[in-house]
């Protein structure tokens, strides 16, 4: 998992590359690097954030240059290693991200044949396949290179041999090109180039782009030119900056109402009424649902919200899992921020290769599972920064709710007023979200009450299970503090164990079929001394005589309800992690889309 | 040269709840527009690009309306005035951002027109500019000498003439060090810096155009947003069924749908996903937010609906404004009257008003709202009740 970006142009190659990294350290952020041609080829690398990059790169005036932000998969986390690899001559440099497999056996070859190895990485070979094969045309040796690799990659290469052209190929990582006036660039993602230019081309596996500064051309493996639409990207930079806010992660919560209108927009009539995704939908009795991460506990507050309001039966997979094992039959949808993500996409060219309808829920137009999928539906959240994933889940569930109403309604087993009443709560929920980050104060002060303790429970029935699972998931991910997610029948089962009076426990309520019972569950864990705090309904009169301190969500229907609690859960997240100080946009260890598996 | 703004945004505009319980005042859409957004617009159609923005009251929805400025075309930087304690406190906080020797401050709740920020631009400094108003003891009451200010009185109860002060400013740095000199002395408004500058006789009068409104009080929203639907172009996106008629200026958002029979009359502006008809009305001088739904058979004129409210079917809402999330059910009415109103303790005669309604109330069937009533916040009001006066936020009328 990296970020890649080239560029050639009239403008400061330098600046350029730079800036685009600083846009994708999302990627990854253990190291950086960056190479510029001017009257030869200069090669810079630093360990840590790009900022350190940027101290140590001279002002050099170049038109041409590639760049690259490392999260470490072979090899570790040092300057040797850093990207761009350059061949033995030092001529031709590289950047990467994805595996090459068959890394070690390519290296030996290479090794016999005499040429000499800097670093630990599988990218370096790729260097030297390239000089191997380069007699004076950088693409073709580019062409005849990758063929000999076998694994997943992206990769941006210039030499000082052709100063005016740089060459990129990909085969199950991201790449895409920015087409611009008198420049063009291509990068792993849109926010790196999206300053300059919003118009894009996308590559298919398996090719080679040649990009110069007036020129883009687009090759297949056999080196036949092949045309390529060009797309607009409608977001704008505001759109991927922080805006006033201290964290992107924060921006991104109080984004929430928007998203979800817009997940909602042109897709729901609540007068007549309708739910349309506008992919066609048919009759469904069964899906099998695959995800990973935050994605994975969408798609399990999915199979809550398409049982029980369309009566379809789930099988919810973790991608990683489902693309070696499971039952590869009928409709497989799987749920992925990026589109990216590369399990998934590894378990629905699985599924299809089986002859499986595949259905994707993703954020990002034109991505690869777009590309894979039979049917995309866009959750429309807009681009998400922080590592954290926040409106992206939220957008997810709501889409999940949306299916499940449309396939409600197809089916009837909704009836017209039930279905009514259903778009009617949709359209409050922004306002509810609004609502609830409004107690931002109230929540902050619940996160000083929580920030010392090493162990934190969640706990929830029904949707609320998969909502605990992701507000444990994102108070981890952010504050690093111990956090676990239990269905609240399941406690008892053996991780009472750990219940201590240092162990709070934050309950999700819902006022419904499981409002007593988890009453009970509560008091079970009073009993054990730990402090609970509940996450309730805003009538739950009850509640109060249970809990030690108690965090109202507006009353809405329960799947719907599920959105603004999660809510709740982030914001409390991001204050646990503030008052920790913890670098809430970049956690250690962590990168935004795992585009490795 | 001057090159940056100072946006005073950070205040909440207590006299227009419970319109401003959950959006500060700059935040209160006109025409679908925040007041803010006309006032950075004109900003930069004057010029310039870099606007220092003090923010404060429920500062989140400024920053995630306007995040970095692009969506207009500027540069926002963003300072939190933490509490409001004064105008020349939330000032005060801009001094670190600052660059240019010279700069103008505007406060962000009042619409302004370009020409006269121009005009403010390359008069002398500094500067304040003034306006003529009707009811000049609601605000700064100056008198003035050729271009030279002689005397500024606040809020006087008997005004010895009628041009007032807009809070519109051209500084240079030294209002820095007055104000930090008049905060150690706790006195925090911006008004105790101009008086000495208005004692040195160096501050300079420039006369506004007409066209400068502020919004102090509820009804004035309807008045502005009459005002500023002129200047929304006609641009009709979103689905028209067969037999819709529209006339005059209608802006019309992505992802409505107007249902069929619909007649719609300009100048009015809908927002986006919204669901309108089959069979509504809706005439001149309304803003429709997003996400709005009117039912059938309702008719809605000179009005302001903001976001996410519900309309039901056989209503008539006239002259009123109705905050975000309001559910409305059907056979609602507003009786328009001349009304008496008191807020904070003014009574005000206001002609011609109808319903007041905060956000996210919800109103049963068969309700009468007479005119001038304000309905707080989160009201819960039981079908066929018929009401007047105030009711407070959260209250439940059974």
């Amino acid at each position: 998992m990296c970020g890649i970006i080239g560029y050639v142009g009239y403008r400061n190659a330098r600046d350029i590359v730079l800036e685009g990294l600083k846009k994708l350290e999302y990627r990854g952020y253990d190291s950086a690097g960056i190479a510029l041609i001017k009257n030869g080829l200069f090669l810079f690398k630093e360990v840590g954030e790009i900022k350190n990059l940027e101290n140590e790169v001279p002002e050099i005036s170049s038109n041409i240059g590639i760049g690259h932000t490392r999260w470490a998969t072979h090899g570790g986390v040092n300057k040797k290693n850093a990207h761009p690899h350059v061949d033995c001559k030092g001529k031709i440099a590289i950047v990467h991200n994805g595996i090459i497999e068959n890394f070690k056996k390519l290296r030996e070859e290479l090794e016999i044949k005499g040429h000499k190895f800097t670093s630990d990485t599988d990218t370096e070979v790729i260097a030297h396949l390239i000089e191997e094969n380069y007699d004076g045309d950088i693409r073709k040796a580019v062409q005849n290179a990758i063929k000999k690799l076998k694994g997943s990659y992206a990769i941006v290469v210039i030499t000082e041999n052709e100063p005016a052209v740089i060459i990129g190929a990909r085969k199950e990582s991201p790449l895409v090109i920015g087409i611009g006036e008198n420049e063009n660039f291509i990068a792993s993602d849109i926010p790196a180039f999206l300053k300059y230019t919003n118009k894009v081309k996308y590559m298919e596996d398996g090719e080679i782009c040649e990009v110069g500064r007036n020129e883009v051309k687009i090759f297949d493996l056999d080196g036949n030119e092949v045309s390529r639409e060009e797309k607009i990207v409608e977001w704008s930079i505001e759109e991927a900056e922080k805006g006033g806010f201290p964290h992107y992660m924060l921006k991104e919560i109080y984004e929430q109402p928007k998203s979800l209108m817009e997940t909602m927009r042109g897709r729901i009539g609540e007068i007549e009424p309708f739910v349309d995704l506008g992919i066609g939908l048919e009759d469904i009795d069964e899906l099998t649902l695959v995800a990973c991460g935050t994605s994975y506990y969408a798609a399990m507050a999915g199979k809550y919200i398409l049982e029980e309001i369309a009566g379809i039966s789930c099988n919810v997979e973790l991608s990683s899992e489902y693309r070696y094992f499971g039952k590869r039959k009928g409709i497989v949808l799987a749920v992925t921020q990026s589109g990216e993500t590369a399990d998934t996409l590894a378990a629905l060219r699985e599924a299809k290769r089986h002859g499986c309808e595949t259905i994707v829920i993703t954020n990002v137009i034109g991505s690869s599972a777009t590309r894979i999928a039979d049917k995309t539906i866009l959750t429309r959240a807009g681009p998400e920064i922080g590592v954290a994933a926040t409106k992206t889940f939220t957008t997810q569930v709501l889409t999940f709710i949306l299916l499940a109403l449309e396939l409600g309604i197809k089916k009837e087993r909704l009836s017209h007023s039930q279905a009514r009443e259903y778009i009617a709560s949709l359209k409050k929920l922004p306002m509810a979200v609004k609502e609830v980050l409004d107690k931002g104060e109230e929540i902050e002060k619940l996160a000083k009450m929580l920030q010392d303790n090493e162990s934190i429970f969640f706990i929830g029935r029904g949707i609320n299970y998969p909502v605990a699972l992701e507000g444990a998931l994102k108070l981890k991910e952010i504050s690093y503090v111990h956090a676990e997610g239990f269905a609240a029948g399941e406690l008892k089962h053996g991780p009472f164990a750990l219940l201590t009076s240092d162990t709070p426990v934050i309950a999700i309520v819902s006022q419904d079929k499981t409002h007593e019972k988890m009453l009970g569950n509560i008091g079970e864990i009073k009993a054990r001394n730990s402090p609970v705090i509940a996450v309730a309904d805003e009538n739950d009169k009850e509640i109060a005589k249970f809990a030690d301190y108690i965090v109202r969500y507006p009353s809405l229907p329960p799947f719907v309800a599920s959105i603004p609690i999660t809510v709740i859960l982030q914001l409390l997240a991001y204050h646990v992690a503030r008052l920790k100080g913890r670098p809430i946009d970049k956690p250690r260890n962590l990168a935004k889309s795992v585009t490795v598996e | 040269m001057v090159g940056e703004a100072v946006i005073l945004a950070a205040g909440e505009g207590s006299r227009l709840r419970p319109f401003t319980e959950d959006i500060p005042k700059v935040m209160l859409p006109v025409a679908n527009k925040p007041i803010l957004e006309y006032v950075i617009n004109a900003i930069r159609d004057s010029g310039i690009r870099k606007i220092i923005m003090i923010v404060g009251y429920k500062k989140e929805s400024v920053m995630d309306y306007f995040g970095s400025g692009s969506r207009c075309g500027v540069e926002i930087e963003y300072v939190t005035q933490e509490k409001q304690l004064g105008t020349g406190h939330a000032l005060f906080q801009a001094r670190e951002l600052v660059k240019g020797e010279e700069f103008i401050v505007l406060p962000g709740d009042n619409i302004i027109d370009k020409d006269v920020i121009l005009k403010l631009m390359n008069s002398p400094t500094p500067a304040l500019v003034v306006e003529e108003s009707d009811i000049p003891s609601k605000y700064g009451v100056v008198e003035i000498d050729g271009d030279i200010i002689k005397n500024l009185i606040e809020k006087p109860p008997v005004a010895r003439t009628n041009i007032v002060s807009t809070g519109i400013y051209k500084f240079d740095k030294r209002v820095f060090e007055l104000l930090d000199e008049l905060l150690k002395e706790g006195r925090t408004s911006l008004i105790d810096a101009i008086l000495q500058f208005v004692q040195e006789g160096i501050l300079y009068g420039v006369k506004g155009n007409g066209k400068w409104r502020d919004a102090v009080y509820p009804w004035d929203l309807l008045k502005m947003n009459e005002e500023s639907l002129n200047k929304v172009p006609a641009t009709i996106s979103g689905k028209i069924e067969e037999n819709v008629i529209i006339k005059g200026k209608v802006s019309i958002g992505e992802n409505t749908i107007v249902h069929s029979g619909s007649y719609l009359v300009g100048p009015i502006t809908i927002g986006e996903g919204c669901e309108i008809g089959p069979h509504a009305c809706i005439f001149p001088s309304t803003s429709i937010g997003n996400n709005v739904t009117i039912y059938p058979f309702s008719e809605i004129r000179d009005s302001l609906i903001m976001d996410n409210s519900t309309i039901g079917s056989f209503s008539y809402i006239s002259k009123s404004v109705i905050g975000r999330g309001t559910k409305i059910s059907d056979h609602f009415s507003t009786l328009v009257r001349d009304s008496i109103i008191e807020i904070e303790g003014e009574i005000k005669k206001v002609k011609g008003a109808g319903a007041f309604i905060g956000g996210e109330c919800n109103i049963e069937s068969g309700v009468v709202i007479k005119g001038g009533a304000i309905i707080g916040k989160r009201a819960h009001i039981s079908s066929n009740k018929v009401l007047s006066g105030r009711i407070e936020n959260d209250s439940k009328v059974v």
